[in-house]
């Protein structure tokens, strides 16, 4: 049968690998082969529905994951009950593919599949406590003071991280980067601490560790309780810590203050808990405070319905008392849930909201597909031409209401730069205060991760190098407090964050004398403000004399430039000596949808980003020039820009060769234009970005995919990486 | 068992002082050539400049985890055959298995002794 025979070769496979195992022992590596070969075959078997095979894969499967986690006593009959399941195997695969069936018996395998894997939990109770290792060994093996003297200073360095970040989790509940910054401090603790023997500490690391797990995994949502504990937690860690350093000190160790016993009841607790639930109005105050009661009634309606049993609800109490008509307590009851309704807020799970919207995008290109169905749109029938129409309407409606979903103000964003701008002036001994203004905009949830670093360095820059010293200041005439201001506002499909400082302003001359010293340029050329202002973002570029603690080290400004790319954003620079600079940042508002033309090489469509392109247009055969050492170029309009042939990079036929008959597309990044050549322009289209997946997400000049309208696919072009490419 | 010794082994773990306890514990059983990484995207980044003959490294690590470093270390064509150890923490079973599909040669459960150690390592080197 040759529909059964990859799964006949996919059991071949594992019988070959299985004979040249020596020894009666699987090794580990063979192992993990084995486990993704079951994988491979449990799929074809579920899929050409060959159930007894599916069956013993599953008992092999479990056997070999116990052989792994080196969980079965008696490894010979392990390794027997193995070598039972593959022949099975074998004979199932060639029964299947000689007769489409097996009549054989399974049952007798899969019975000692489960006498060995299944009726272990007794003894796996036994065995952890003999496997715990004696602590008189590990003493033995570490006797190393200096070890012990490293685990306090480094411990107590992270317990101070955990703290800062717990400090930020409560700020930000949903960020599950941030509790994983705090779950692994906790788990180095605990895997030291169990090397060094430190019983205690290694306990309650685990305990804290295995909250925090539950934190991660989203069995418990991050509440101010469970910040309060594992904040305690930190306290007590660090309080064992410190009597550990006390106690190596020669110090007289006086017991710990902190009830351990009292924490753990408290952590376990708290692992059972219920979420919390909105809190409403108890409804006996709503009724006291609608004047329907008074509080006496309250009091002993609450005494009576406490003591009877079954205990009354209070309502019924209070009606069988005559306080209050049965009306009235209905009344109460609904502005009781009413009210619970009002304040309530859905916490959602990001992953759930970013399918919601991944799913509208799809939603609007299949909306977008049936529009433009050759079908509808040559069809005469108004009903569905207006209905078609409301479709539309509906879905873009759809679409800007989902998009909202994940904005939040970049209010966060920004108390977290004043802070920084704090500490940092205080670093650098300089007086700067802080204003901000457009706290309100708002911007994509998942842009706030990504720009904060660009921001950061921004920030860092503005106070060390922007901001100058309180003696030049005064001699400028300047307040002596510098100033720092960070402004947000939305400009066309834009947000735009502006980091400003009224300090030195950036010192031409000084960057361009830098930039040849450092040979990033030559000397010949000329440069137009913006230019030499661009220069301080190229790699290796640092303007700061000396090397502070807080910036200068060479690295910063290009790397937020490249974040700030990443996200299809671009960084302008405004500044004027002595009088300051500011940096805008712009990027767009979601980094789910780009509005992109749509042109068309040979048989293949790509997607220029709009926001890149700056001209089109078809060239007379005069303005195409090859210049010697610059290549082709194209002159439009008194500036010779290289040509980049598009179907030469991409290795496909394009339909024409001469720029004069195709159509070129002036595009611009990092301050260069280049003209890109193309067949033909097919319009303008919102696209939703697509991935290319792991293993081409790094293809150069390609920054994704989009399902076009039309149903086509079209690769989503990246000019910077076009431009390097055919700089090659 | 005829083990070189001199093997140069990477050690990753971004607590410092359990890469000084596993280095002991290293030392101890007789080995001391060894260089340490903080995470696995440093591991990854020593491993491309300089040749090394085994790898040791923790699980749970910022940027990189034991995990993506051993996945990309498998898919390297010029690292993939480099023996493998993972050191995990107890009761992280699914962990394991995870590992041991992903190829790792094999894996240490924290806290370990000298012995062990060494006699993991003997065991991954014998089936190479």
């Amino acid at each position: 049968m040759e529909k059964y025979g990859f799964l006949v070769s996919l059991i071949e496979g594992m019988v070959s690998d299985f004979l040249f195992i020596d020894g009666r022992e699987i090794d580990i590596i063979t192992a993990g082969k084995f486990l993704n070969n079951l994988d491979e075959l449990i799929k074809e078997a579920d899929s050409q529905n060959v159930f007894q095979l599916k069956k013993v894969v599953g008992g092999l499967n479990s056997l070999l994951e116990k052989i792994v986690l080196d969980d079965i006593d008696d490894k010979e009959s392990g390794f027997s009950v193995l070598e039972k399941g593959i022949t099975l195997m074998q004979e199932i695969g060639e029964s299947f593919k000689n007769t489409s069936g097996y009549e054989g018996d399974i049952e007798s395998f899969m019975e000692s599949i489960v006498s060995l894997t299944g009726a272990r939990v007794l003894e796996e109770v036994v065995e952890a406590s003999t496997k715990e290792v004696q602590p008189d060994e590990i003493i033995d093996e570490i006797q190393d003071e200096s070890l012990l003297r490293d685990f306090i200073i480094e411990g107590l360095e992270y317990i101070d991280e955990i703290e800062a970040n717990l400090l930020t989790l409560e700020k930000e509940p949903e960020n599950l980067d941030c509790v994983n910054t705090i779950f692994r401090p906790f788990h180095s603790i605990k895997g030291v601490a169990g090397f060094l023997n430190l019983e205690v500490i290694r306990d309650l690391a685990h305990c804290l560790e295995n909250l925090l797990d539950k934190v991660r995994s989203k069995e418990l949502s991050v509440s101010s309780q469970i910040i309060d504990i594992v904040l305690d937690g930190a306290d007590a860690l660090k309080a064992l810590i410190v009597k550990l350093q006390e106690g190596m000190e020669g110090k007289p160790v006086e017991p710990l203050e902190i009830d351990l016993a009292a924490l753990r009841k408290r952590i376990e607790s708290i692992e059972q808990d219920v979420p919390d639930t909105v809190e409403a109005k108890k409804l006996g105050t709503i009724l006291v405070e609608d004047g329907v009661i008074t509080e006496e009634n309250l009091e002993q309606a609450l005494e009576t319905s406490g003591r009877l049993i079954p205990p009354k609800k209070i309502g019924e109490a209070l009606i069988s008392k005559g306080s209050a008509t049965p009306k009235q307590v209905s009344q109460a009851l609904r502005k009781q849930v009413g009210q619970a309704a009002e304040t309530a807020v859905i916490r959602v799970n990001i992953k759930k909201l970013d399918d919601l919207i991944d799913m509208v995008g799809e939603l609007v290109i299949t909306q977008s597909m049936i529009r433009q169905n050759s079908y509808i749109l040559s069809n005469a029938n108004r009903r569905l031409n207006r209905d078609v129409a409301r479709l539309s309407s509906i879905t873009s409606e759809l679409q800007k209401t989902s998009t909202c979903l994940r904005m939040v103000p970049i209010k966060q964003t920004f108390q977290r730069m004043c802070r920084l701008v704090r500490d940092l002036s205080r670093d650098a001994g300089k007086q700067v205060g802080v204003i901000t203004e457009g706290e309100d905009t708002e911007i994509d949830k998942n842009m706030v991760e990504e720009i904060y670093n660009p921001l950061v360095h921004m920030v860092r820059n503005a106070v060390d190098h922007g901001i100058d010293s309180a003696k030049e200041r005064i001699k400028a005439g300047k307040p002596e407090k510098g100033l720092v201001q960070l402004k947000a506002f939305h400009r066309g499909g834009n947000v735009v964050i502006e980091i400003s400082d009224d300090g030195k302003g950036l010192n031409k001359d000084g960057i361009l004398k830098k930039a040849v010293e450092k040979k990033l340029i030559d000397n010949s050329q000329d440069f137009s403000d913006q230019e030499i202002f661009k220069l301080i973002f190229l790699p290796g570029f640092s303007t700061a004399a000396k090397i502070t603690n807080i910036s200068g080290r060479g690295v910063g400004m290009d790397v937020a430039k490249q974040a700030v790319e990443k996200l299809r954003g671009k960084i302008d620079i405004d500044s004027v000596i002595n009088k300051g600079s500011t940096f805008a940042l712009s990027f767009p508002l979601t980094m789910a949808i780009i509005g992109g033309m749509i042109v068309r090489v040979g048989k293949e469509r790509y997607i220029i980003p709009t926001t890149a392109i700056r001209q089109l247009l078809r060239p007379l055969e005069e303005s195409y020039n090859i210049i010697i050492g610059r290549g082709e170029t194209i002159n439009v309009m008194g500036n010779l820009l290289p040509l980049i042939r598009l179907y030469k990079i991409f290795g496909i036929e394009a339909e024409y060769k001469n720029p004069w008959e195709a159509i070129v597309v002036v595009v611009e990044s990092e301050n260069k234009s280049k003209c890109l050549l193309v067949d033909e322009i097919l319009g303008e289209e919102e696209v939703v970005i697509k991935s290319l997946g792991e293993s081409l997400k790094n293809s150069q000049g390609v920054s994704g995919g989009a399902i076009l309208g039309d149903g086509n696919v079209g690769l989503i072009l990246d000019p910077e990486g076009l431009f390097e490419l055919s700089e090659i | 068992m005829d083990i070189n010794k001199n093997m140069k082994i990477l050690l990753v773990d971004d607590f410092a002082t359990m890469r000084k306890v596993i280095k002991n514990l290293l030392k101890q059983a007789g080995y001391n050539n060894i260089s340490e990484a903080e995470d696995g995207a440093e591991a990854l980044k020593a491993l491309k400049s300089e040749k090394m003959d085994f790898i040791i490294s923790d699980w749970n690590m910022p940027n990189m985890t034991g995990l993506e470093l051993l996945k990309a270390v498998r898919a390297d064509s010029g690292l993939k055959g480099l023996p493998f150890l993972m050191v995990t923490a107890e009761g992280l079973q699914e962990n394991v298995v995870a590992a041991v599909r992903a190829g790792v040669s094999n894996y240490i459960v924290k806290p370990f002794t000298a012995d062990v150690l060494n006699e993991k390592i003997e065991k991954i080197i014998a089936k190479m």
